[in-house]
């Protein structure tokens, strides 16, 4: 062994190690150990800790700031808005044209979603009637997006509690409907297809077809996700009985979308108050029950109903492309929209839950004011109240499981 | 229908919904009886027709009324959906400085399946709109936060956004913007800043 002097580990930070003496057996190392602590027991304290704002679990930037003694978390607060962009001050700025491409910005995992519920809220304020092959197509861009939304999620989800594989899975299958989504819009993900009063662009039979054979080819995978999340018994380890939101709770703060419906609440928008053309389907809505594995409103829950929603957003878009009737894609508009005096409050089932538009216009061609709710905003809310007492490792099976996209938590 | 004792400012301002003709909605008049009959003087106004119902309640009594609406087994509002706000500046003449408004949309989980609901959620999805009005040089709003815990959020950004001041809380920051952001910017008069931290600031005119 060499004896130059290497400098030690503290003394290249500045700091000076304190001299501790070479020791021979168990008993000095006891006493060297007593001297140096001064007879002192060892000391507890609650440490600070910094999640984020660049932490890969937390889906974007949002720092949390937890609490923790030990390995227990005892007190957690989220840090947000590093993605503010100010859609509600550019919407009272902009003709109501203009500020719809905004709109995608907000859930960027979901930007269809998010159009469909501002156009609606533009068109019942200005009174305008879709065309119904138009609002056919609506649905079924919704549900396509909904289906690659829900299958991404399921994989990050994976990736978040310690799989690769399913999310290599998903998202091939997932690129597929963004393929989909390309060939109508445009983009791969911020579309801007769903316009005032219509659809940008007409469904082609060979997309048709293609849709099709997406939704057969993610049917038909589903099974297999299972087979490496759900019916695995790591995963069902990492999310059984972590992060259970009670009803009342979910309720309380707000929570909506999945997120809802996997701590027992019965309620999906798209059944409970329609928007659009939702009526006129048959589907069910997956409620968490206690027959599957871990209690009701557990991570578990919330990955089980994604994937219970997706197999009925698939059934949703076969019948929408089934039923999808002839003729205009689009209403006759003025050149500029000028919507009368009122208000309106729209609220539309998104992946990650209800996205509700406030819009009050004043007889102009821009809004006097214009208030989003993301449903994002609400869900992660929750986890101040859900975290406490939570390990340290399962705040991060927690947060995937409320599917937060910080697009739309700070918009 | 307004009350008796509505104040002088009570007219709809300009942009709101006026109470245009049209079927009455259940829950907003069960709503309005119920306040009424619970919480005297809380009620100023009442439009129960039309698209968009609504009751003005006054600040003063906005959390006794809300806990009336959240407890009444028939109603059971048990979830405030959405805390917005919106700056009637230039909008009311009659109003002097102008008022900010508060508007708070309840609904309710519990209570989807009655009668009552599925009639109103044809036109209304079932919310319960409540409105606050206050001056725009003191805009004070008591917290609903220990009526429903999801409050917190949304109150905070409405603090942080366009300056309304919940009182009765804890922790009333800004949730979006930086903390050292000057002003409130959803406020109609509110000025783009020079520049922040050496980070010049052009005015979307000026670009």
């Amino acid at each position: 062994m060499s004896h130059e002097p290497v400098p030690s580990v503290p003394q290249v930070l500045g700091v000076v190690a304190p001299a501790v003496p070479p020791v021979v057996d168990a008993a000095d190392l006891a006493r060297a150990l007593e001297e140096r602590s001064m007879g002192q027991a060892l000391r507890t304290e609650e440490l600070v800790v910094n999640m984020g704002p660049q932490h890969p679990s937390t889906h974007g930037v949002l720092r949390v700031v937890i609490k923790t003694d030990g390995e227990v978390v005892t007190a957690l607060q989220p840090h947000i808005g590093n993605l503010h962009r100010c859609v509600e001050k550019i919407g009272e700025s902009l003709p109501y044209y203009q500020w719809l491409p905004y709109v995608d910005r907000m859930d960027y995992l979901a930007a269809i979603n998010n159009e469909h519920g501002a156009c609606i809220a533009i068109e019942r304020l200005a009174g305008i009637v879709v065309p119904e092959r138009a609002e056919y197509i609506r649905v079924i861009l919704a549900e396509v997006q909904r289906v690659a939304s829900h299958i991404f999620a399921m994989g990050v989800y994976g990736l978040d509690t310690g799989a690769i594989t399913p999310f290599l899975h998903t998202f091939r299958e997932r690129e597929r409907g963004l393929d989909l989504l390309d060939h109508i819009a445009g983009g791969r993900l911020l579309y801007h297809v769903i316009r005032i009063g219509g659809v940008k662009r007409d469904l082609s039979p060979e997309w048709i077809d293609e849709c099709h054979a997406f939704l057969d080819a993610v049917e038909q995978r589903l099974p297999e996700y299972n087979t490496l999340l759900l019916d695995n018994h790591i995963f069902q380890e990492r999310t059984c009985n972590i992060g259970v939101i009670p009803p009342a709770l979910a309720v309380g703060w707000g929570v909506t979308g999945p997120a809802l419906r996997a701590s027992g609440v019965d309620w999906d928008t798209r059944r409970d108050a329609p928007y659009g053309i939702y009526d006129r389907f048959q589907f069910d809505v997956p409620i968490a029950h206690s027959g599957v594995a871990g209690v009701v409103g557990d991570c578990f829950h919330r990955h089980w109903v994604r994937f219970k929603e997706t197999e009925q957003a698939i059934r949703i878009a076969r019948q929408a492309l089934r039923d999808l009737p002839p003729g205009e894609i689009q209403a006759k508009l003025p050149k500029t929209l000028k919507p009368p005096k009122g208000e309106v409050y729209v609220r539309v089932e998104n992946p990650r839950g209800e996205l509700a538009y406030w819009m009050v216009a004043d007889g102009t061609d821009k809004a006097w004011r214009i208030r989003c709710r993301g449903p994002s905003f609400s869900n992660i809310g929750v986890m101040t109240d859900v975290a406490r007492g939570a390990l340290i490792a399962d705040l991060v099976a927690l947060m995937g499981s409320l599917d937060i996209v910080l697009g739309e938590v700070d918009r | 229908m307004s009350d008796a004792a509505a104040p002088a400012n009570s007219p709809t301002p300009a942009g709101a919904p006026a109470a245009d003709a049209g079927p009455r909605d259940p829950v907003t008049a069960h709503a309005a009886r119920l306040v009424q009959a619970k919480v005297p003087g809380a009620v100023v106004e009442v439009v129960e027709t039309g698209r968009h119902p609504f009751l003005r309640i006054t600040a003063e009594h906005l959390v006794a009324a809300c806990l009336v609406l959240r407890d009444d087994p028939e109603l059971a509002l048990d979830c405030c959906h959405l805390v917005s706000a919106v700056d009637w500046l230039g909008k009311t003449p009659a109003d002097g400085p102008g008022s900010i408004e508060v508007v708070y949309h309840l609904v309710s989980y519990a209570k989807k399946t009655s009668a009552a609901y599925r009639r109103s959620a044809v036109k209304n999805d079932g919310f319960v709109v409540l409105r606050v009005r206050v001056p725009r040089d003191k805009p004070e709003v008591p917290s609903v936060m220990g009526v429903w815990v999801g409050a917190d959020w949304h109150e905070r950004e409405m603090w942080d956004l366009m300056g309304v001041k919940f009182t009765d809380r804890p922790l009333l920051r800004r949730i979006l913007l930086p903390e050292d952001w000057p002003g409130h910017p959803l406020r109609k008069d509110w000025a783009y800043p020079v520049e922040y931290h050496g980070i010049p600031i052009i005015p979307p005119e000026g670009r």
